[in-house]
């Protein structure tokens, strides 16, 4: 630090200013005792998506302001950005493991808070869902940088002290993704690494449809077998495309192809869904004689929200749930009711009494999608009912909304849902810092779970 | 009682990391006192086939930890975290006198390491595996950029770390056996330093023109670094191995344009006919070459050539006039370049001429010639193609013992990245540490 008439700044400018004599000097070693250049670390600097990850600043001046700023570009082109503002410790260093956040995209000792903390960038398209990967082949590159002070990322680039370009990974090397459309079933199945055979699991996302495959990259980048199944939005599908037109023997094939595979153990395999998907997978459990060895369900319902057009589950026009849409002050809907246990059509609640494997079921209590508290409750009475309360573990989180996905990835309370035949943003639900925390420990308990259900 | 299938559990973590990142292999959900094999496979860019085993027994709770557990036998025995990378050889029935080098840095190392049962010596890719992971290593840290140089009638390329700089700069020089070699430059780009590989025994204009390169290559080469902006132009380092230390010595020491912050020589020498061109040192080397012994494998020894040291001064680069900080590596077992014997020399010489404080040496008992970064496999003789025209290929002995001389790749680039990074960033201040960058 210099003091200048009394005022204590830092030195940036004057070991930049050095640096310049030495050109002129020449050949003199410059023995000095300014401070190296400051550099900015992240390690692993290339990690799969749950991983954390140590960021630190070093070589900068003593109890300074400084800003650290991560950027990412998604699939689209977006621009996520978020940024904390730090001072640095006695030894002139900031580490995001062990120091407060002062400011900026969230606040307090958060250590993957530049990831979960990033947000669409000024100038960003409007409604943006959490960055949702499609190329999971590829990495999310981040760019990390340390600036000088506390600004906002805009103020970049004539403060940037110095930078570390991160990748995060869906894909762990030498998992396998392959394309699967066979019998008439739309997936993609991820296999991990080496000979096997694997434990397994089913994948099954919610009414946005089409195949979201990087939940299952990351299972088998953990060592289960996965399988993303498509079952409305899909161009593979029958049908039109805002309907259900597969029924029970759909899931049923899907689910013999995975026991069916030479690197799956046959009777290793679990169900994973979201949203409408729970609803899928405890219909798959408790209904149609197949025997998944665990459940885990994440905000969905335990009976259909789209009346049936038959026995096998095939729906009919999906409007007739408008009614029970709601909307805020700006013209956000908010589909939570739509699930209430009330409203679900009667002839398609599960029959749980029936089920004989674990269930894990997570609920997101600021939940504004779908009405999960409510199912939760009615899963767990019925379960007691039947005396099966010791199937069920339930995990409950405060502040959380509906998307509870793999941790350290943005997430957003609103985004755009439909733009035909009219603009719609939906609302998810959760507060930013209780959405991240719920995301870290419920991934945590997923694979704990599947590690006790599936290995042992 | 049913026999519950095996759900062995292999993790490497890192699984994606530079060449020089440690690794941990673990292996669990065994029962105890279960014997295994971890071995590791690689196939190189050339189609050939490395591998390397070691052979583990359980603990009680049925776990392996390749950091902390010893190798019973195998390519490497002890507890060796990184083992399964240096100890890799070309599978039996490989082609004699391979050496490992990469040459394409924008794609990975790619390792699979797999778990079998029982300790086996062989027949592994006849075997069906417990577990096997798919590791990465790589040379290029994300972001670094790749810059070919071709302005100046350079054969170069600039690696930049990632961000926006200005970072200190550094050239990088191979030995004799030419080639634009770039792994080395990509690695210290990784750690923070532009850092420009240099082709300077077959480059482009010497292909054309069939005359070999002299002091105004070299010296255009630290002018682009120099000028680039985003490279200091204060803070340039050189580096050479092997004959690339003869250009790096002559530099630091009479050249008028190159102002070095330091100087890194690995397994070089300071001997050569001061005032005389490239050719010329080639051709002074090669006066001697009678001198060139042969091993009971046939294998050549070149160490001879430059020994014994001259006392003539106007043969030997004059020592006393370096101002700069000067790193010296070299192994005691180099059968190529009498290197040990060369630092001794140096040493002394700046004794006399009272500036050996500037002076740091490292030496090896037990390595080789061809110090390298660390992990890479060990080749104690490869083929070696010279660059004479016409070249000549002969097996050349580099020396040194597996274990000592990969412990001593380990220990010396660390110790160069510190030295490089004190002299390149300015003094250090008081109680900050590299040991975790």
């Amino acid at each position: 630090m210099i003091a200048l008439g009394g005022k204590m700044i830092p030195c940036y400018t004057v070991q930049r200013n050095l640096a310049c004599i030495q050109r002129t000097v020449g050949g003199v070693r410059w023995t000095s005792s300014c401070r190296p250049a400051p550099l900015l670390t992240a390690s692993p600097v290339r990690a799969l998506i749950d991983d954390k990850i140590s960021i630190r600043g070093h070589f900068l001046p003593p109890r300074c302001p400084v800003t650290v700023c991560a950027q990412m570009q998604s699939d689209d082109g977006d621009l996520w950005e978020a940024f904390a503002h730090f001072n640095t410790n006695s030894d002139g260093t900031v580490n995001l493991t062990r120091d407060p956040s002062v400011g900026g995209s969230y606040l307090g000792c958060e250590p993957m808070g530049l990831l979960w903390g990033l947000q669409p960038a000024p100038g960003a398209r409007e409604g943006l869902r959490q960055a949702e990967k499609k190329k999971v082949e590829t990495p999310y590159v981040m760019l990390m940088s340390l600036l000088k002070g506390h600004v906002s990322p805009s103020e970049r680039p004539s403060t940037e002290l110095a930078a570390v370009t991160a990748e995060r990974w869906y894909m762990a090397p030498g998992v396998r993704r392959i394309e699967i459309r066979q019998n008439g079933v739309v997936g993609t199945l991820f296999l991990p690494p080496g000979p096997g055979p694997f434990p397994a699991m089913l994948d099954l996302w919610g009414m946005g449809g089409g195949l979201v495959e990087y939940r299952s990259a990351l299972f088998a980048s953990r060592g289960y077998a996965s399988f993303s199944l498509a079952y409305i939005g899909h161009k593979d599908l029958p049908g039109p495309q805002n309907l259900i037109n597969v029924g029970d023997p759909y899931y049923k094939s899907a689910f013999q192809l995975l026991q069916d595979h030479p690197q799956v153990y046959p009777d290793r395999i679990g169900i994973i869904g979201l949203s409408f998907g729970v609803y899928l997978a405890l219909r798959l459990a408790s209904h149609s004689g197949i025997k998944p060895s665990c459940l885990i369900c994440i905000n969905g319902p335990a009976g259909s929200t789209i009346k049936l057009a038959d026995a096998d589950g095939r729906t009919e026009q999906t409007e007739n749930d408008q009614k029970y849409w709601t909307y805020d002050d700006q013209g956000n809907v908010s589909f939570r009711a739509v699930s209430l246990p009330a409203n679900l059509s009667p002839e398609s609640k599960v029959k749980l009494e029936h089920l004989t494997c674990p269930l894990m079921y997570i609920v997101g209590e600021d939940d504004l999608s779908a009405s999960s508290v409510e199912n939760a409750n009615l899963i767990e009475e019925t379960l007691s009912a039947a005396g099966k309360s010791q199937l069920l573990t339930r995990l409950s989180y405060p502040g959380a909304g509906h998307l509870i996905e793999p941790p350290y990835t943005p997430n957003s309370r609103a985004s755009l849902w439909s733009v035909k035949p009219q603009k719609l943003v939906t609302l998810w639900g959760g507060h930013l810092a209780p959405h991240a925390a719920a995301q870290e420990d419920s991934w945590k308990k997923i694979l704990e779970f599947m590690e006790t259900n599936l290995r042992h | 009682m049913s026999m519950k299938p095996l759900c062995v559990k292999l993790s490497v973590q890192p699984s994606r990391g530079l060449v020089d990142e440690k690794f941990t292999v673990l292996v669990q959900n065994l029962l105890p006192g279960f014997q295994l094999t971890v071995h590791a496979l690689h196939q190189c860019e050339d189609g050939h086939s490395w591998e390397a085993f070691a052979h583990y027994t359980t603990d009680a709770t049925g776990t392996v930890n390749v950091s902390q557990d010893p190798s019973l036998d195998g390519t490497y025995s002890g507890v060796e975290p990184m083992g399964l990378l240096w100890s890799l050889r070309p599978v039996p029935g490989s082609k004699s006198g391979l050496r490992m080098r990469k040459m394409n840095v924008q794609t990975p190392m790619v390792v699979t390491i797999s778990v079998y049962q029982g300790h086996q010596m062989e027949g592994f890719l006849d075997r069906v595996s417990l577990a096997s992971v798919v590791v990465e290593r790589w040379y290029m840290a994300p972001g670094v950029r790749r810059v070919p140089i071709t302005d100046g009638k350079l054969t170069a390329t600039l690696f930049l770390p990632s961000g926006a700089g200005p970072f200190p700069g550094l050239l990088d020089l191979w030995g004799g056996g030419g080639k634009l070699v770039e792994y080395r430059a990509a690695l210290l780009a990784s750690h923070g330093i532009a850092s420009m590989a240099l082709d300077y025994l077959t480059p482009q204009i010497t292909k054309e023109t069939g005359k070999m390169v002299d002091n105004d290559y070299f010296e255009t080469a630290y002018r682009v670094l120099e000028q680039h902006p985003q490279i200091l132009g204060s803070r340039i380092a050189m580096l050479g191995l092997s004959f690339g230390t003869s250009v790096t010595l002559r530099m630091a020491v009479y050249s008028q344009d190159v102002k070095l912050s330091c100087a890194v020589c690995i397994s070089g020498s300071h001997v050569q006919p001061i005032g005389g061109s490239v050719e010329q040192i080639l051709a002074y080397f090669n006066r001697n070459a009678d001198k060139t012994r042969f091993d009971e494998n046939n294998q050549v020894i070149w160490r001879d050539l430059l020994l014994p040291i001259p006392t003539d001064p106007s043969l030997k680069v004059d020592m006393g006039r370096l101002q700069c900080p000067l790193l010296l590596v070299v192994g005691e077992d180099d059968q190529n370049w009498p290197a040990h014997e060369c630092a001794m020399d140096m040493k002394e010489m700046m004794e006399r001429a009272g500036n050996s404080h500037l002076l740091t040496v490292l030496s090896y008992k037990n390595a080789g010639h061809l110090i390298e970064p660390p992990f890479m496999p060990f080749a104690r003789a490869s083929t070696f193609k010279t660059v004479t025209n016409p070249p000549t290929k002969v097996m050349a002995l580099w020396g040194g013992e597996l274990v000592a001389h990969s412990r001593a790749q380990e220990d010396a680039w660390r110790k160069m990245l510190v030295f490089l990074r004190e002299n390149l960033y300015g003094g250090m201040k008081h109680g900050a540490s590299f040991s975790n960058l």
